[in-house]
């Protein structure tokens, strides 16, 4: 068990350090996130009144989108470099290789946030609060299990740009709508804060349980 | 002798089949338009119920066979368990199509609009998203081990994230109708015209998924496409009718 903590962790720890050097992911991100704020205004005609009521749902359009894009990239490398056929034939379980990769692309979110959520408090006027923070760091748990697990599916696929956001999508949309009802009543429109957080925690419970079940079969060869 | 004069007075199984469902159907359409009688509120409009309920029971029960051939194919491997979920996500998601679009056709006239974001609502788009893109890595992974894989993997998260949606949109909203059947809300000539075209619907969803399974097996190059070919004509018919 400690083995394949210590084996996640040195896979996580590469990808991190890959990404520390080319800087290819965090960079496109961050801007990627700004442009949908400033997409989300046209779209919605933005002004001081409804800011604040918009402001929970771009917020997870963001977030979504940019997921996909950062769990996409997540086996892109590899798949370039054919360097994960060479990580599976060494002893280490696929399940912690996949645990590893997750926790990396879970971070680049992570990192995607911390632009995010300022960018939206400045330029929508929504409280950043720890709330807010707290709902979407459970989100961002669920949402790197399950979308790690279909990029590394598609990742040996054809159309896999179409593929990823067409299987993750609807797999997500239970942590969306927890997640949602957690930041609108974070946010201050509607309640149900403390049951919204207690499924968020349940459904990342459940989903890091499968996905760590079905890495095996998705990984292995 | 001819291929069709061979068969010419005998049909095979599935034929059998097929007509046997398409004949039960056309009762149940009698039984719902002859026997039910009309909904004091909602009129004929209410008669969409009886087919709409029974193909989202037929659908649920092809996904469940999705996820079962799936699980058995991730522990043994074994091909027909793989043929079995692929036939079954097929028709599973024509039925709901059907209970989509027959919902649709009963919500205009009765909450005056086709469409509204319900908890049953919602989760049955999903469901439908979610098995579309279930026969699309079919299509798109390498056939044979990688697609029944990796589909197997899509259709036990598929399985599982429709209840989760279900119960997780339920709890902010819902207005679709509750269940009826259980709770004896309907006189009984309604229920016993359920029950008889759910069994109809059902008898339907199970010989189309067998004979999308023989497809699929014929495809695979598994069996013969001829359906046992008759051993007894051994001269060969020059004949131009017997063009194989």
């Amino acid at each position: 068990m400690t083995g394949a903590i210590a084996v996640a962790l040195a896979v996580a720890r590469k990808d991190l350090r890959s990404e520390w050097r080319t800087r290819e992911v965090v960079p496109a991100l961050a801007q990627f996130v700004v442009l949908a704020l400033v997409i989300a205004n046209f779209g919605f005609q933005i002004d001081s009144r409804n800011a604040a009521a918009i402001a929970p749902g771009v917020l997870w359009l963001a977030l979504v989108f940019a997921g996909l894009v950062a769990f996409g990239r997540a086996f892109a490398a590899e798949r370039e470099q054919a360097s994960l056929e060479a990580m599976l034939m060494t002893p280490a379980p696929p399940a912690a290789i996949f645990a590893g990769k997750a926790l990396a692309a879970g971070l680049l979110l992570v990192v995607c946030e911390a632009v995010l959520l300022p960018a939206l408090a400045l330029f929508f006027g929504a409280p950043l609060s720890l709330p807010v923070v707290a709902a979407v760091l459970l989100a961002t748990i669920g949402m790197a299990a399950l979308g790690c697990l279909f990029a590394a599916m598609v990742a040996r696929m054809r159309a896999r740009e179409l593929l990823l956001p067409l299987l993750t999508l609807p797999l997500w949309i239970p942590i969306i709508v927890a997640g949602g009802q957690a930041v609108q009543a974070a946010m201050g429109s509607g309640g149900g804060y403390g049951s919204a957080l207690g499924l968020l925690v349940d459904f990342d419970i459940l989903f890091v349980v499968l996905t760590s079940l079905a890495a095996r079969f998705v990984l292995d060869d | 002798m001819t291929e069709a004069g061979a068969r010419a007075g005998r049909f095979t199984g599935y034929e059998k089949a097929a007509a046997a469902a398409v004949v039960l159907m056309l009762a149940a359409a009698g039984a719902i338009f002859g026997f039910a009688p009309a909904d004091a509120l909602q009129g004929p409009v209410q008669r969409i119920f009886y087919l709409h309920v029974s193909s989202a029971i037929a659908a649920y029960g092809c996904f469940a066979v999705v996820l079962l051939g799936g699980a058995i194919y991730l522990r043994t491997e074994s091909a027909a368990a793989d043929r079995w979920a692929r036939a079954a996500a097929l028709v599973g998601l024509v039925f709901t199509t059907v209970t989509l679009v027959m919902g649709m056709l009963w919500a205009k006239p009765i909450w005056g609009t086709f469409w509204t974001w319900d908890a049953r609502l919602t989760s049955t788009l999903v469901l439908w998203i979610i098995y579309a893109g279930y026969l699309l890595v079919r299509r798109l992974a390498e056939p044979g081990r990688q697609a029944a894989r990796f589909a197997a993997v899509v259709g036990i998260f598929g399985f599982i994230d429709v209840p989760v949606v279900h119960f997780s949109v339920t709890w902010w909203r819902t207005q679709h109708p509750g269940p009826v059947i259980v709770n004896g809300a309907l006189p009984p000539e309604m229920l016993a015209t359920f029950f008889f075209t759910m069994a109809c619907t059902l008898v339907l969803a199970a010989v189309m998924i067998a004979i999308r399974y023989r497809i699929e097996a014929v495809t695979d190059g598994s069996q013969p496409a001829a359906v046992a070919p008759a051993p007894v004509v051994s001269a060969p018919d020059p004949g131009p009718s017997g063009v194989r």
